[in-house]
């Protein structure tokens, strides 16, 4: 190795470095905010000046969103846990089936968008995508008059239904921008074999599409567990209410728990840091890798 | 109109309903639609004798949202909603709510002073079980340390010690006022303008604040004047109420000037507060030797298209029930709307700096004496757009009084 | 018999209709349906407080024209897209790009990364209206410490600045979905392009547009596109860090007051018809540009 080579490693090397760096305190600096405020004590909120940790740090936030009891106003009463949990499930269970059904029909969709011809193919396709476009209120009520009509108040099937044709446009665009990527030569040895079309797909297409798929999975993930008008309106109990609508209602008359919401935030935010940590394999596999390169 | 849309919802619903066996509809306990400070604890709900509840919860200001959306849909948003004093009008003019005269006794009513806030068009459409009011709360610590013998009576003995206090050094900005685009700072101008002993309309809804010599125009002037003088935080024209309230717990502000009667008990705790032992309350400054303020109560309504009327006939009685009222107050806080129960609870001690909230709570008076009117939300969005305008100097008071009179003209039409 | 088989479809129509039958009932039952419903309500004069829905016609629509408050809602919404689409882009591109060149922990910086998009929209706008608090908020703390402003700022007084702190806040919390659009899109890209290109002496930033710029133009129309949408559809940042105010007012915060508080519900109707209309006719400009410079396809 030349030392200008050298060099000029050294110096992508520390580029790196610093943009990572920079990266990660974009990202974090207003969540160790948060997560400062989690454990502040009420009284210690409104402090001038910077503070990087808290006189008094306190759990008894994070007690309030786990213990069976807690001290508010010098009485024990009764802690959040047992909506916490509910709502933290619904969370997990709304994001998590809307996941799979749009990554699945986007998988299969988009492939028919691309290597298929029927009839009204690209109008079809136009117009769904088109879809990204309209705001939530545009929609709001004539869904809500409808999805009453149909008994799909305050169900899974209900929330999951409107998430997925809230997040499918953007996966069908995404999955389709995949399989036009990727070359027609790989399905047509598979055809020459003698594999059905559909086969063909499933066989050597789709694990191949590993990243995008994975793509659509994360954005879909975390856009449902973001949502708050569709739950908002669809989602009255804690039979399904997730936790973007439960958290706003530790907001009492004349207190704002700030020390509460941002530890229930904080809570909040693994399971999406979980799900991406654990797909990130798949999400970095080179899409070429081993095939046809 | 009706038919089309019907006919579309329904055609696919059919589709959806076919795609969904078994997903129907039950039907059982009572659904009530309340904010999260009315999370009946257990103790409360077993105490309940007319059959099982099914009480629904949200964030404040997505209850309005969803009663709207259900309403705008023709459904109940729930058999019992909440309903603030300030969607009467709209409610009302909707056509929304059952009228619940006949279900409260005459006795009940002479009992609850803020009926009168929930008639619209003459009948009562709100049952009021939740009180709040203004009054003002100080930090007696300030005033002591600056010289202050009394907390001021009339809105001159304001200026007076909030500047003594600031002389003193005992507080940068002794006023705690909001003055961002929102709600409460547009509540704070209506609580100043009675202050100032004057009202926002006449009979007839035309404005009364256009005039400098008037009490609105005096009012917004105040509190203009007094940011520019330093004795309202210069960061007030962003801070919303619950940040000012902030301040004040914090020792850094000395009046929450336009303070909610509910917040004592959280000035007052130790655990929350860090002025715990110094905040009092005091009756409402003004300038004819009365204090007026007026009240912000919630209440409850029975949804014309609800399902279970009956039900929730007899839920909003017994909430209105005096053991209930105590308990809604031992348990959750929430102060009773019915003088008796208030009365008592002072008798044991219970309520915090009673005497002067009891004082006030006879003087509570509805913002607007025909009712709160329809457009009311649409001209509190402009007088909150107008005041903030003008305490950033966009705009002067003058130029902001007629913008609010031009808005609140274009909201009757 | 032949005569009719021109008219069934063939077996690979068959396979493509079944495969997107599940796509098109779905989007027209939940999306198409209510559209259609909602762009027949705004024909009509549908307000709660007044008796009756008459019939109007495009009335509606040519008052939102004349409304000044609208016009000024365009403009902020003309800012916030035109802001938070340059910061989305380019942060996200700079972050995709990063996440590429990285191999030592690249799974722990992604999952920092994606940490904004996770948190309730309501605990993000709890934490930036502190980090903006004009009286205790710690980004007058560090600027005040590190020396570049004398005294406390009072943010959101000049619309201006207003505007830009709205539009930070939204970009940092939808910046991650342009990072992993674009870092999926990277991912395609063939590792013996660039090596050709090294070979041929082509610097870095040659690389960036000669190579990879082209290669991820779908990718780059997609986050384009999406941000624009939710650039145009912006709301809780600037309805919590600055309510009410007309400083700060996007279209779809007009659209709520005009349609949820005022009532006034086919009017918000019909404006959140033109904020549909207005995203997707700037996405299209992308999505044209890019198609036809791309025409390879």
């Amino acid at each position: 190795m030349t030392p200008r080579r050298r060099i000029s490693q050294w110096s992508r090397r520390a580029g790196l470095c610093l943009g990572a760096a920079v990266m990660v305190l974009w990202s974090l600096a207003p969540i160790y905010w948060s997560f400062l405020t989690s454990i502040t004590p009420p009284g210690g909120l409104v402090s001038s000046g910077l503070r990087l940790w808290p006189e008094a740090a306190t759990t008894e936030h994070f007690a309030k969103l786990f213990g069976a009891t807690s001290v508010s106003q010098g009485n024990e009463v009764q802690s959040v846990w047992p909506q916490f949990s509910a709502a933290f499930a619904n969370s997990l269970i709304t994001s998590g089936l809307a996941t799979v059904v749009t990554v699945i029909l986007a998988a299969f969709g988009a492939w028919a968008f691309v290597r298929l011809s029927f009839p009204g193919k690209n109008v079809i396709f136009i117009a769904v995508v088109a879809t990204l476009a309209i705001p939530a209120y545009t929609v709001m009520i004539p869904l809500y008059r409808l999805m009453i009509a149909a008994g799909l108040i305050d169900t899974y099937a209900g929330v999951t239904l409107i998430y997925v044709s809230a997040f499918l446009p953007l996966a069908l665009w995404l999955m389709r921008s995949v399989y036009q990527s990727m070359p027609l030569s790989l399905e047509e040895a598979a055809w020459l074999d003698g594999a059905s079309k559909l086969r063909a797909f499933v066989q050597v297409v789709l694990p191949l599409a590993g990243p995008g798929l994975v793509a659509c999975a994360i954005l879909t993930f975390l856009s449902a567990w973001g949502q708050f008008m569709v739950p908002l309106v669809f989602s009255p109990t804690l039979a399904t209410k997730p936790l973007t609508v439960l958290i706003p209602e530790f907001v009492t008359r004349n207190y704002v728990d700030y020390g509460l919401m941002n530890a229930a935030g904080m809570v909040a935010i693994v399971p999406p840091m979980i799900l991406v940590l654990f797909l990130n394999r798949f999400l970095v596999q080179g899409l070429m890798a081993g095939a046809g390169k | 109109m009706m038919k089309r849309r019907q006919f579309l919802i329904s055609a696919s619903a059919l589709g959806l309903a076919a795609a969904m066996p078994g997903a129907s509809f039950a039907q059982g306990p009572l659904p009530v639609l309340l904010p999260p400070w009315v999370t009946l604890p257990k103790e409360m709900t077993d105490s309940y004798a007319g059959g099982t509840l099914d009480v629904q919860t949200l964030g404040w200001d997505e209850i309005r949202t969803r009663i709207v959306t259900s309403m705008v849909a023709d459904t109940a948003p729930a058999s019992v909603t909440e309903m603030d004093w300030s969607w009467v009008g709209q409610f009302g003019m909707a056509g929304w709510y059952d009228p619940l005269d006949d279900l409260l006794s005459d006795e009940l009513k002479a009992d609850l002073p803020t009926t009168s806030i929930f008639t619209y068009d003459g009948k009562l459409i709100g049952a009021p079980y939740n009180n709040d009011f203004r009054v003002m709360i100080y930090n007696k610590a300030h005033l002591a340390a600056a010289g202050v013998a009394a907390a001021p009576k009339t809105m001159d003995e304001l200026l007076e010690a909030a500047r003594a206090v600031k002389k003193a050094g005992v507080a940068d900005h002794p006023i705690a006022l909001p003055l961002s685009a929102s709600e409460g700072a547009a509540t704070a101008w209506y609580l100043l303008t009675k202050a100032f002993g004057g009202d926002l309309f006449d009979a007839d809804f035309t404005p009364l604040f256009t005039d400098p010599a008037s009490a609105g125009y005096q009012a917004m002037a105040f509190e203009v004047a007094a940011l520019k003088e330093g004795l309202i935080d210069p960061a007030a024209t962003s801070l919303k109420d619950v940040e000012v309230q902030e301040l004040f717990k914090a020792g850094k502000a000395s009046f929450d000037l336009a303070g909610w009667a509910g917040n004592l008990a959280v000035y007052t705790d130790p655990s929350k507060s860090g002025v715990a032992a110094d905040a009092a309350a005091a009756l409402m400054p003004n300038v004819s030797g009365v204090s007026r303020t007026f009240g912000l109560p919630g209440a409850l309504g029975i949804p014309v298209n609800a399902t279970d009327k009956d039900g929730a006939a007899a839920f909003i009685l017994w909430m209105l029930e005096e053991k209930t009222m105590a308990d809604n107050y031992r348990l959750l806080g929430n102060l009773p709307t019915r003088l008796s129960v208030l009365r008592s609870l002072n008798e044991e001690g219970r309520l915090a700096q009673g005497d002067v909230l009891i004082a006030q709570a006879e003087l509570v008076e509805p913002l607007f004496a025909q009712g709160t009117p329809g457009w009311y939300p649409e001209f509190s969005g402009a007088v909150a757009a107008a005041l903030n305008a003008a305490a950033k100097e966009q705009i002067t008071v003058d130029e902001a009084m007629a913008q609010i009179a031009e808005a609140a003209a274009a909201a009757q039409e | 018999m032949a005569v009719l088989a021109r008219f069934l479809p063939s077996r690979e129509a068959r396979l493509g209709l079944t495969l997107i039958l599940p796509v098109a009932l779905i989007m027209g039952g939940l999306v198409f349906l209510p559209l259609l419903a909602t762009l027949i309500d705004s024909l009509f004069r549908i307000a709660p407080m007044k008796p009756g829905t008459p019939f109007v016609g495009l009335k509606n629509y040519a008052d939102l024209m004349g409304d000044a408050k609208v016009t000024t809602a365009w403009v902020n919404t003309a800012a916030y897209v035109v802001m938070t689409v340059v910061i989305e882009t380019v942060g996200g591109l700079a972050m995709a790009l990063l996440l590429n060149a990285v191999t030592v922990g690249r799974r722990w910086l992604l999952a920092i990364m994606v940490l904004p998009w996770c948190l309730p929209p309501v605990v993000n706008a709890i934490i930036w209206m502190w980090i903006y608090n004009p009286a205790y908020g710690p980004l007058n703390g560090l600027l005040m410490t590190v020396g570049l402003i004398d005294g406390p700022q009072v943010w959101f007084n000049d619309r201006g600045t207003g505007l830009f702190l709205v539009s930070l806040v939204h970009a940092w919390r939808m910046m991650p979905l342009t990072a992993i659009i674009l870092f999926a899109a990277l991912q395609s890209i063939p590792a013996e392009l660039y090596e050709a290109a090294r070979l041929d002496g082509a610097g870095a930033l040659k690389r960036l547009r000669q190579i990879t710029l082209p290669l991820i133009a779908p990718g780059l129309t997609i986050a384009l596109s999406q941000s624009t949408v939710f650039a145009v559809n912006l709301f809780d940042e600037a309805w919590v860090l600055n309510g009410v105010s007309m400083d700060t007012r996007s279209v779809i915060i007009q659209v709520y007051v005009t349609a949820f508080q005022n009532l006034k519900f086919s009017a918000g109707m019909a404006l959140s018809v033109l904020a549909m209309v207005v995203s997707l006719a700037v996405s299209a400009l992308y999505v044209l540009r890019v198609y036809r410079e791309t025409r390879f396809e």
